[in-house]
């Protein structure tokens, strides 16, 4: 059923309030307001770019999103909840956002692997603890792990960090500056590895190489396949120093909006862009679903490739290398599937370990490389399960403002008759990869696999059990990608992580630091370099090309470990 | 480091973050605190599965003769407006009206003239007879202006609304007509029963309860409202919202969230500051304010808990106990389906293209109408499940704005029903969850019975949240309520939420009231902060630039410094 817009026809002047004007120009333009898009916004608002962001969805935020899922009551971070490049993204060095209330929390106790036989493994922040923790599975383990952590450190926080924020060389380029230094050379070396490979030379035992492999791997690495090693170091470090959005990650997206318009800069949302309007072969502005034209010297796209190339810029305008590239475009692997739950209670796992209970992130199903590699397989496979394999989070834990409701009153101070003590409710979810084209289809199994889901958690946390559960619910890749279309089959990443679609090939070879083959257009998302996740890399990337372009001077200078890294590779 | 700021805002909802747009966009540092993880309070959307979008809450525009849309420029921060074929219909057990609404006349004149008996008077024609600029000016008058000074005896005929009237509509003006309820109005023109039990409903839904003597025509005056604008913002009442906070934040205001005051600073009988409670999502938890506080949350919770009895007097602890929260505490279901509903089974009872956004059903006698409101206002009561206790208002913007659920499917949110008040619940305040299955099957059934396509497969989904659920999700809505506080003439205009608080100043220096357990009450209307501006010029604590205006029917505080601009 399609619908039509059946409003009358109103004789201008004659509607009762003022409204956003049919028409409007803009120095920068920018599609999408998810962390990218509004990155690349807050730095050239500052800058004195009369800029725009225009949003389809209610909220901005994109993958920032905090949402009543759970209603009525109850918020969840539906999307991105580990935040891990909080140590390195300039952003937060560039912007006093604490004075909006910005809080991230990174607990000690980082990621759990908890077993079938109440073992657990946890692994913390601090190097000493997860030490301490591997060692009750292999003392070499412990070792090696202390050992190699001393040069994956250095891996990421001489090379790989600071790089998310610097344009990325041409391979050849980039193999002759690492071969510089020692820790550039062992950059290379890990690239040319499989994570697999990576792993085995550093752990024996097969439940912590197991609890490795899911952080190395569960953000979309091939377990298998060579090239793109050097990120192995980064996702382990990193996943051993995620933070928690404080509020809800919605609130990392509010206070870029803040500081927006507090530079001068507009938001307009519930505006679908359906055309990015080309004049002479050049973007000269965006058409909104409802016909409002915003023109703009400089359009930033924070959209995936299909989006961008195959719908909204007419084809015969385009550069037919770019229609091609986004034809090709490999989409994730896969996705998550979320299982929810407001619960009376926080979830409390039978584990030998209290430190279980107050993780970040507890795996669970992560028996063995086997299990999880099998899961990936029948992930690959089309199937979920029946064994499950996954994470879940606590999420109130850390964050005690999303669960609203409590037992007793929230007016105990209006009340007839004095009320006990309230006791907040807990949120929390079971999170799992999961194929876009299920076994059997989503609509169908949906329903199924939230119980099975809540069933296999409760084998786990024996208190998540029916009591217990007060509201459950659950997102697919489907869901996902309703919410947000640009992540097509509900690809978090915008499009795959494989050697072919990193580096200076992402989004393509032709498109360089943000820049496009077609002038006025620029791209600032996940589809392009570095890629996905809230790393603030392509907002960041391309905030500095169109500030170049236009011609205003950068308010802003690079990070100190920016600047070692252009001092010893770039230039 | 210590917080200073002119004021501080405790809470974010529409009239809190109004305020900070305007106290920012004259110049003053502001900072709002709010509790939820969003800002709008009331005025919100959101999306239980991805993709649909519910009202929880707020759901039509009532606000569009408000100055604030050109004070603070909200198209420029993205307001848009979606107008609406068809604003209003009803069903009884046999017969569906469409009354059409302000952008198609027609369309209700045609439906009327097929169904209701030929020649009878339609009361709503009053208002009908009220079209652009003398709307705008009546609608200013009663809710676009500060009650005036308590120590000036106005006589009711020279009420800015009453002026208003006498000017516009000198021959239906009389000392009677200010005495009557919309009831009797209603029945002495002769209205089709039918109709005037729907408009009463929504006359109801829209503030003061119809039969109330003398509230006639500020009854009339939340119909006006919402049929000045027909129609709703772009995309849900949350936008609307957005752009009050983005000017806000344009023009310099702090706005701060996941931060919920516990207590309101008094030093020396002056409100000074605020503190939050220890979870909030700033370092340091002690706010200060060096021009006022202004409580944007509601009347109770500020003096019962924000100021605490330390503060009050016996006298003044006890006139806030007995504030009455009666009325306005609705039942909110949100129901995703396929297709709308088909009344009487009949496709053609309302066609896609003119649905009517809000329906009343049932709607066929005074007897329904009167059994509703009766168990509404009953004290230590329990909402009853029986069909003839229930009368909804059906609403849907789907139809006009595209933007609210994906392509195949409808929404149907929010559907109102009025219940008593959670805390007059026999069973306390918590007994209203108990049955929430029982009153949402209730609900359900009766909606099948009119629209027997509501069943089945057609819906998706079902969404509740009950006052007791809002209470927890809006810590400033007691009992749910609409309007805070009962919008009765014990608690409106000059009385509202007590005499001595009616000009939004309190007994503690430097506190204001800005919520609408003010004058003039729920709704979104920007309505509460534009009359509280008027206050803060005459305290000499803001000085607004050039785009400010002040009400015309505005009478000044004798020996201070008048709001009107020289
Ligand atoms: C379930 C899930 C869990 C995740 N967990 C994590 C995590 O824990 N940590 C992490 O770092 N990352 C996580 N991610 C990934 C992360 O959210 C994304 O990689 C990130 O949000 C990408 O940011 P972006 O700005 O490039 O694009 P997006 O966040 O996708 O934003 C794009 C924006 O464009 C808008 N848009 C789409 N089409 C149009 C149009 N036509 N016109 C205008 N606007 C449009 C969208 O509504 C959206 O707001 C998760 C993602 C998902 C789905
Ligand atoms: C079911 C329902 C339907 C409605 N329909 C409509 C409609 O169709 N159209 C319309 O215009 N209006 C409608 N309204 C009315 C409208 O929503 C309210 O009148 C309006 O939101 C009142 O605004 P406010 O700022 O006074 O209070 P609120 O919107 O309630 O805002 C108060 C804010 O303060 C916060 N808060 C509370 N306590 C604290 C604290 N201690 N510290 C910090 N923050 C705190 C709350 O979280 C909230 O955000 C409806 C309301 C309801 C409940």
């Amino acid at each position: 059923m399609t619908r039509e817009h059946f409003s009358p026809q109103l004789r201008p002047g004659e509607l009762p309030v003022p409204e956003f004007p049919e028409e409007s120009e803009f120095d920068v333009v920018v599609v999408g307001g998810g962390p990218n898009g509004l990155m690349t916004a807050a730095y050239l608002a500052r800058a004195g770019l009369r800029t725009l962001v225009v949003e389809r969805r209610h909220e901005i935020g994109g993958g920032l999103a905090t949402e009543e899922v759970l209603f009525p009551g109850y918020y969840s971070n539906v999307h991105a909840v580990y935040h891990m490049m909080t140590d390195y993204m300039p952003l937060l060095q560039d912007f006093d956002l604490t004075k909006h209330g910005l809080t991230f929390v990174v607990p000690n106790a980082q990621t759990a692997a908890v077993y079938p036989d109440g073992q657990s493994l946890v692994l913390c922040r601090q190097i000493e603890d997860t030490k301490d923790s591997i060692a009750k599975f292999s003392r070499t383990d412990s070792r090696n792990f202390g050992k190699v952590m001393r040069t994956w450190r250095r891996v990421v926080d001489e090379l790989i960090a600071p790089a998310t924020y610097i344009p990325p060389m041409p391979p050849v380029d980039m193999i002759e500056a690492f071969e510089r230094t020692e820790i550039g050379r062992e950059g290379l070396r890990l690239t040319e590895m499989s994570p697999i490979e990576i792993l085995d030379e550093v752990f024996t035992d097969d439940r912590v190489k197991a609890a490795f492999l899911y952080m190395a791997c569960m953000w979309g690495l091939d377990p298998n396949e060579s090239g793109l090693g050097f990120m192995v170091p980064l996702l382990i470090d990193r996943g051993l120093n995620k933070g928690l959005c404080y509020g809800g990650s919605h609130k990392l997206a509010g206070c870029l909006s803040r500081e927006i318009l507090k530079a001068g800069g507009y938001i307009l949302d519930n505006s679908e862009v359906t055309r990015i309007i080309m004049e002479d072969g050049c973007a000269v502005g965006v058409e909104a679903f409802d016909g409002r034209q915003i023109r703009a010297k400089a359009v930033a796209s924070s959209l995936d490739p299909h989006s961008n190339f195959l719908r909204l810029i007419d084809q015969e305008q385009s550069d037919p290398n770019l229609v091609r590239r986004a034809d090709e475009w490999e989409w994730d692997k896969w996705s998550f599937f979320t299982a929810t739950a407001a619960l009376r209670e926080a979830p409390s796992y039978r584990a030998d370990d209290p430190w279980v209970d107050k993780a970040f992130m507890v795996l669970l199903g992560c028996d063995s490389t086997d299990a999880v590699l099998s899961h990936w397989e029948r992930v690959l496979a089309g199937e979920l399960g029946p064994e499950l394999v996954g994470h879940a989070t606590t999420e109130s834990r850390f964050d005690p403002t999303l669960a609203r409701v409590s037992d007793g009153s929230p007016h105990p101070w209006a009340e007839e008759t004095p009320q006990p003590p309230a006791s907040r409710h807990h949120v929390a979810f079971l999170q799992m990869h999961a194929p876009y084209d299920l076994a059997g289809g989503w609509k169908e199994r949906h329903d199924g696999l939230v119980s099975e889901a809540l069933e296999f958690w409760g084998r786990y946390a024996l208190n998540v059990t029916a009591d217990n559960i007060l509201i459950s619910s659950g997102e697919s890749p489907v869901d996902i990608e309703r919410r947000l279309p640009n992540m097509v089959r509900g690809s978090i990443k915008h499009g795959d992580y494989n050697p072919l679609q990193m580096g200076a090939f992402r989004p393509g070879e032709d498109c360089e630091a943000g820049r496009t083959t077609i002038e006025g257009l620029y791209l600032c998302g996940s589809s392009s370099y570095p890629g996905g996740l809230i790393t603030g890399g392509p907002g960041y990337i391309a905030a500095n090309s169109i500030a170049e372009d236009l011609g205003v001077e950068k308010w802003w200078r690079p990070t100190t470990k920016m600047s070692r890294y252009i001092e010893a590779y770039v230039d | 480091m210590e917080e200073r700021f002119d004021f501080v805002i405790v809470g974010g909802g529409h009239n809190g973050t109004t305020m900070a747009a305007y106290l920012a966009k004259s110049g003053a540092s502001v900072c709002v605190l709010e509790s939820r993880p969003e800002c709008g309070g009331g005025q919100e959307n959101t999306e239980p599965v991805p993709g649909f979008r519910i009202d929880p809450h707020a759901t039509y525009l009532y606000g569009g003769a408000a100055p604030g849309f050109e004070q603070l420029e909200l198209g420029k921060y993205g307001f848009r407006f979606v107008p609406y074929r068809s604003m209003f219909g009803l069903v009884t057990s046999d017969a569906a009206v469409n009354m059409g609404g302000r952008w198609d006349r027609g369309i209700g004149e045609e439906s009327l003239g097929r169904v209701a008996p030929p020649g009878q008077g339609d009361a709503m024609r009053l208002f009908q007879v009220l079209e652009g600029e003398p709307t705008l000016e009546f609608l200013r008058s009663m809710f676009w202006t500060p009650p005036h000074p308590a120590n000036l005896d106005l006589e009711p005929a020279d009420l800015p609304w009453a002026q208003t009237m006498r000017k516009h509509l000198g021959q239906l003006f009389s000392e009677r007509f200010l005495e009557m309820s919309l009831v009797e109005l209603f029945d002495e023109s002769g209205t089709w029963e039918p109709v005037a039990v729907a408009n009463s409903f929504a006359a109801w839904y829209c503030g003061a309860h119809p039969a109330w003597e003398g509230q006639a025509l500020p009854s009339l005056g939340g119909l006006m409202l919402v049929g000045y604008s027909s129609g709703s913002p772009r995309g849900g009442m949350h936008t609307y919202a957005h752009s009050i906070i983005r000017c806000a934040l344009a023009h310099g205001a702090r706005i701060i969230t996941n931060s919920t005051v516990e207590e309101i600073v008094v030093q020396n009988g002056r409100a000074v500051g605020v503190t939050m409670t220890d979870d909030a999502s700033v370092s340091e938890k002690t706010i200060w304010a060096d021009k006022g506080v202004i409580s944007a949350v509601d009347v109770t919770q500020t003096f019962q808990s924000l100021i605490g009895r330390r503060h009050m007097d016996a006298g003044f602890a006890q006139r806030i106990d007995d504030i009455n929260f009666k009325g306005g505490s609705l039942y909110v279901l949100s129901v995703v389906c396929r297709e709308l509903p088909r009344f009487h089974d009949d496709p053609n009872s309302f066609p896609d293209e003119t649905y009517p956004s809000c329906i009343v059903w049932p709607s066929d006698s005074w007897e329904n109408f009167f059994k509703q409101t009766e168990d509404v206002y009953s004290r230590k009561a329990v909402p009853k499940i029986e069909k003839e206790h229930l009368t909804m208002m059906l609403c849907t913007h789907d139809v006009y704005d595209t933007t609210r659920s994906p392509d195949g499917y409808r929404i149907i949110s929010p559907i109102y029903v009025q219940i008593p008040p959670t805390h007059y619940d026999v069973s306390g305040p918590a007994g209203l969850n108990q049955m929430k299955e029982d009153f949402t099957k209730a609900v359900l059934e009766l909606l099948a019975e009119g629209a027997p396509n509501m069943t089945g497969d057609n819906i998706v989904d079902v969404f509740v949240n009950t006052p007791y659920d809002s209470e927890f999700r809006n810590p400033g809505m007691i009992a749910g309520n609409w309007y805070g506080i009962r919008q009765s003439e014990d608690q409106w205009f000059m009385n509202r939420p007590l005499p001595e608080l009616a000009r939004y100043r309190t007994p503690i220096d430097g506190l204001y009231l800005c919520n609408h357990t003010s004058h003039p009450g729920g709704l979104c209307l920007m309505a509460v902060p534009y009359n509280l501006m008027h206050i803060l010029i005459e305290d000499e604590l803001v000085e607004p630039g050039d785009w400010w205006y002040s009400s015309p029917w505005y009478i000044p505080e004798s020996g201070k410094r008048p709001a009107t601009k020289a």
